[in-house]
């Protein structure tokens, strides 16, 4: 079954080609059926390569040499094991469900541009499927750029307008830099191993590498890890990346793309147990990217960002959980967060699609009476995110907060308070879109209108996915099996909470989640559900409200000071120096060139005679002495 | 041996030819049919059949490198053929003659490239010079063309007077011919003989180094170039001149490293690359017109040719290899568009990519391929020149100044592409039948693929 495992990124990419040569002949409609029918199709092959999997274990797919210099190979190869084809179910069925999504949202775009956004979208699932695919940290990297590229394309799609376009290129820098840190570590471990392939890495990792190169290239991994997946400091573009279509950003911005951070440590987790130090790292700036984040998200006037940044949050929850030993969890953490974040993004499209393109908070208000499956299904989201009891939320979250608490108190007590943050900016999102009173212009009002089938349905199966997604990790407590920590069992050591102790916590998460989420739904219907709301931040609301001022120190502490390095480069080194040096050359050459060409006199004469010359110089200068000197002696 | 008797054999059948057919463009289809059963018979040879097994007790060898070379010249004077075939018979009134001159150079060419002797070695010098004085004067009513023959003929001449005596020297010295000298006294060095004898190799080399336009024996190269008809200067200019390489380097690689240990030959090789480097690259810099220019490039680029003589191992045959038929075929194809030129200074190329856009991207291609840019053959070329000579592990600065000189290259050969795409202006030209475009085309396309995969080439000398 594995020989078909390269249909998986192939159909995509062909949806890419077809859509992307073709977008100017094509219909809307052709264009959309190519567009999600290539992804369905991965989807149905993951499905089976899934089932084989578990039936018969993981395997890795070689096809050619990708690089083969020497003795050094670089295999162009597929690893489908468990942890792979999770994130193959992950990224073909949701991307398939935004795909379908899209086909409704993005229709009032012309058909060449309708093109253009599917065959991004197409390329990007492709290259995402080549990053969880490979079987060696360059193919994983070819990807990792592909997907890069893909996000820049996709945040820029309206490129007509400045902001989008460096709202892109802030997104591209930034994930530049991470790659840096990347390609340092794979560079790292071919100069010390030799082989970039996981199977022999992991392997050889004990043997091969000192505690110094392990600690070195996980952190460099690490640094990849903080640009696409937007943790401090690196998070800053995710935020700005809101710029690009609403599915896009549900798509790659939310359920897989900055995820590739996550899949990436839980796939090197061999490397990562192997240095202590930078677990540590890993779960303290995952900590500190979840509180800090949760903290702007309180006080964002615009859906999207509320949702980046809620988006940023999780994600650190997911090192967190990484950073404790806790892989399958994080990993689970990122299938469960897929669904609801989805689910939530797209319902935030098709609030502002009722809207006309309105995405500040304050304008809106008691949506629920005219979007009902789209209030729904997102109140459905905000309660899996904010860990209600038996949701996916919380069998996820509590797993991570449980193995937290096993790792280190004081995290997770700043884990619980980064939780409960959670719960508050969410369900103040909510009662400010859903209830209350609607606060937008009657025009808006009389436009509002629940969004159609291709819309709603991807919402209704992510709303349902977000609601039982949970039950294949439902704790032994509440009468669960483990499955997908048994599922993962062979490429990630489980972590297990077993006993009593495991269970009294359990109903104290349980109860504790309770009580806040009553205390938040309280508070926040008071504060949130009302007809007024002017969304003017003083003081420290202020503060988080301007994003703690981040993007103004960033700016001023390395973009400011490289803009004037620049600047003083160009006009003083450049244009005296340089430009002096080159054109000096120049100069010189071409004076040269007029002197040389005076010896071409057209004489015959001439020429032999310089030849001549020639002879009689190259004889006494590079004429050996001692055999003249024997010469004239045999001679006299 | 197939390809020497075929070439000769041939070339009397084209000059017979003259009297039977009236229709001159038949010439060329029968030139191209000849040359395309030439290098079928060369081929053939390469994998083992030879067809006319005739003993010249050891005079000539036949080995792989020298029959891969052969096709590679075969080939591209097919290319030529094919490509500029309609100029050949625009250029004077004997049409026939030119091709079978053209056919006659192969013979020597052929000679140059199996010869184990030095009479073999004159021989194939001489058959190979002396159709190429007659091309040079074939324009007859042309003064420029005349003077051009003249020269290239006196200066022709007095090398070949100084290639018999260093013939005749080195015979002096060992009492042989061959190339491959069986020396039994150790100490035969220091005495009287070996000092004819290097006295001799001296003579040959500058009389080699003069075949191949290396400085300061290069100063009949822009006049001949300028002067003879443009088709010819493509001709001279590419396969000619590798063939001279090919010449040259057998006789550095065996007779000369014999006597590497009297003499330093390799300090004399390495001024020698960096005059014709120095001459080459900076008086092209200054040229008005785009085929002087080419003239002075073909010796620029022979300076980097010659980097095979320091480094004379397997990697530098091979490049040589790759860089005669990189260099051949650029060359062809630039002097195929240059023929089509009516005004052949830089200016007239100006806004050639407007009027011609098949002719300035392909003209494009070749350019970027002499001045050594990646994804085109003359890339791995010049690589191959260069790490060749660093293999050797000794003379890294001949290395830099190489490419540093390859940098001033660029500044005259992206002229052209400058004045074709940048610059305002009508270019003229003769009028341009499709076909011509499919030739410069597929040409280019050959270019880019050897650019890419340069084993494709070179594999054939481990089959």
């Amino acid at each position: 079954m594995n020989n078909i495992a390269y249909l998986v990124p192939l159909f995509p990419l062909l949806g890419f080609l077809i859509n992307g040569l073709f977008r100017k002949s094509l219909s809307k409609g052709t264009i959309g059926i190519i567009g999600c029918g290539t992804i369905l199709l991965s989807f149905i092959v993951s499905l089976i390569l899934f089932f084989d999997v578990k039936a018969n274990g993981g395997v890795v797919v070689n096809y050619f040499n990708f690089i083969d210099v020497a003795s050094f190979q670089i295999p162009f190869a597929f690893q489908i094991d468990q942890l792979s084809v999770i994130f193959l179910l992950i990224i073909t069925g949701i991307g398939f469900l935004i795909h379908l999504y899209s086909t409704s949202y993005m229709h009032d775009e012309s058909s060449e541009h309708f093109g253009r956004y599917f065959a991004y979208l197409n390329l990007f699932v492709f290259s995402m499927l080549l990053l969880i695919m490979g079987a060696n940290y360059v193919i994983m990297f070819i990807g990792w750029e592909g997907v890069g590229l893909c996000s820049y394309l996709l945040i820029g799609y309206w490129f007509k307008n400045i902001n989008y376009t460096n709202a892109a290129k802030k997104a591209f820098v930034m994930n530049r830099i991470g790659d840096l840190g990347f390609l340092l570590a794979v560079f790292w471990l071919l100069s010390k191993l030799g082989t970039a392939n996981y199977v022999d890495v992991f392997e050889q990792a004990s043997t091969g590498l000192s505690s110094t190169d392990v600690t070195a290239i996980t952190l460099l991994l690490f640094v990849g890890a903080m640009g696409k997946s937007a943790q401090i400091p690196l998070y800053t573009w995710l935020p700005d990346a809101m710029a690009g279509p609403t599915p896009v950003s549900a798509l790659i911005h939310a359920a897989t793309m900055v995820t590739a951070g996550i899949y990436m440590i839980a796939r090197s987790n061999v490397l990562y147990s192997l240095s202590p130090l930078t677990q540590d790292v890993v779960a303290v700036i995952g900590l500190a990217t979840a509180i800090l984040s949760a903290t702007i998200a309180l006080f964002q006037n615009d859906i999207k960002k509320v949702l980046a940044y809620s988006t940023v949050s999780q994600l650190g929850f997911m090192f967190l959980a990484l950073g404790v030993g806790a892989y399958t969890t994080g990993v689970f953490h990122v299938m469960t967060h897929a669904f609801f974040k989805a689910l939530m993004f797209l319902g935030a499209g098709s609030v502002i699609h009722a809207m006309g393109g309105e995405q500040d908070i304050t304008k809106m208000g008691g949506l629920v009476k005219k979007l009902p499956i789209t209030a729904w299904t997102f109140v459905i989201g905000v309660l899996a995110i904010s860990g209600f009891p038996f949701t996916s939320g919380f069998v996820s979250k509590d797993e991570i907060l449980l193995a937290v608490l096993a790792h280190s108190p004081v995290l997770f007590w700043f884990a619980v308070f980064a939780a409960i943050l959670t719960a508050a900016y969410m369900f103040r999102l909510m009662m400010l879109v859903f209830f209350g009173g609607f606060r937008g212009t009657h025009e808006q009002e009389h436009h509002l209108h629940e969004s159609p089938s291709a819309m709603t349905i991807p919402l209704i199966i992510l709303g349902v996915l977000s609601l039982i997604g949970g039950f294949v990790q439902l704790p032994h407590v509440f009468g669960g099996e483990d499955f997908f920590n048994q599922f993962l069992a062979p490429i990630v050591p489980a972590v297990t909470h077993e006993g009593a102790e495991a269970a009294t916590l359990e109903y104290y998460l349980l109860g504790g989640t309770i009580v806040i989420l009553v205390i938040v739904y309280v508070v926040t219907k008071k504060l949130f559900a009302v007809d007024r709301f002017d969304g003017v931040y003083t003081g420290f609301k202020k503060v988080l409200a301007d994003k703690w001022y981040i993007d103004e120190l960033y700016n001023a502490v390395i973009v400011n000071p490289l803009d004037k390095l620049a600047g003083f480069l160009k006009n003083v080194v450049e244009k005296s120096g340089i430009d002096g040096i080159v054109n000096g050359v120049g100069k010189f050459v071409n004076y040269a060139s007029r002197q040389l060409r005076l010896l071409q006199s057209g004489q015959v004469g001439n020429y032999i005679l310089f030849m001549v010359l020639s002879i009689a110089v190259l004889f006494l200068v590079f004429w050996n002495q001692e055999i003249i000197v024997q010469f004239l002696q045999k001679i006299f | 041996m197939n390809a020497i008797i075929l070439s000769a054999a041939f070339g009397v059948v084209m000059m017979l030819c003259s009297f039977l057919i009236k229709n001159k463009s038949n010439f060329r289809h029968i030139a191209s049919v000849a040359l395309l059963i030439l290098l079928i018979g060369n081929i053939a040879d390469t994998y083992g059949y030879t067809f006319f097994a005739i003993d010249t007790h050891g005079m000539l060898q036949f080995n792989r490198f020298g029959l891969l070379f052969n096709s590679i010249a075969i080939g591209s004077t097919l290319l030529y053929v094919l490509l500029t075939g309609k100029e050949i018979e625009n250029a004077g009134m004997h049409v026939a003659e030119y091709f079978t001159l053209i056919l006659f150079v192969l013979c020597g060419v052929t000679l140059l490239s199996a010869y184990n002797n030095l009479l073999t070695l004159f021989l194939g010098i001489e058959i190979m010079s002396i159709p190429l004085y007659i091309l040079t004067g074939s324009d007859k009513r042309n003064m420029k063309s005349n003077e051009a023959a003249l020269k290239y003929f006196l200066m022709g001449s007095f090398s070949t007077g100084l290639m018999l005596m260093g013939i005749a020297l080195t015979y002096g010295g060992t009492g042989t011919f061959s190339l491959e000298v069986v020396r039994n006294a150790p100490n035969m060095y220091k005495g009287l003989v070996s000092f004819l004898e290097i006295l001799g190799l001296l003579f040959l080399l500058v009389s080699m180094a003069f075949k191949v336009s290396a400085a300061p024996f290069h100063f009949w190269t822009p006049d001949v170039y300028d002067g003879a008809p443009s088709v010819f200067t493509s001709f001279m200019a590419t396969i000619v001149k590798a063939a001279g390489f090919i010449a040259f380097i057998k006789l550095c690689a065996v007779r000369m490293a014999e006597t590497e240990s009297v003499v330093d030959w390799k300090m004399i090789y390495a001024i020698i690359i960096v005059a014709t480097l120095l001459v080459g690259n900076i008086t092209a810099v200054f040229q008005q017109s785009v085929k002087r220019m080419l003239a002075y490039s073909s010796i620029a680029q022979a300076g980097f040719m010659l980097f095979t003589l320091i480094s004379l191992n397997d990697m530098a045959y091979e490049g040589i290899l790759l860089y005669s038929a990189a260099y051949s075929l650029a060359t062809i194809g630039i002097f195929a568009v240059l023929v089509k030129m009516k005004d052949y200074t830089f200016d007239g190329y100006n806004g050639l990519a407007k009027t011609q856009p098949v002719l300035a991207a392909t003209n494009t291609v070749f350019l970027l391929s002499l001045s050594g840019i990646p994804l085109t053959a003359g890339f791995f070329a010049k690589y191959y020149m260069l790490a060749a000579v660093v293999k050797t592990g000794n003379y890294t600065w001949l290395v830099i100044t190489g490419v540093l000189f390859a940098a001033v290259s660029v500044y005259y050969y992206f002229r052209v592409i400058q004045a074709m795409y940048f610059k305002e202006g009508n270019a003229e030209t003769t009028t341009i039948v499709p076909s011509f475009k499919y030739g410069l085309i597929a040409l280019a396309a050959i270019i880019i693929l050897l650019g890419i995969f340069p084993t494709l080439l070179l594999r054939w000398l481990y089959f």
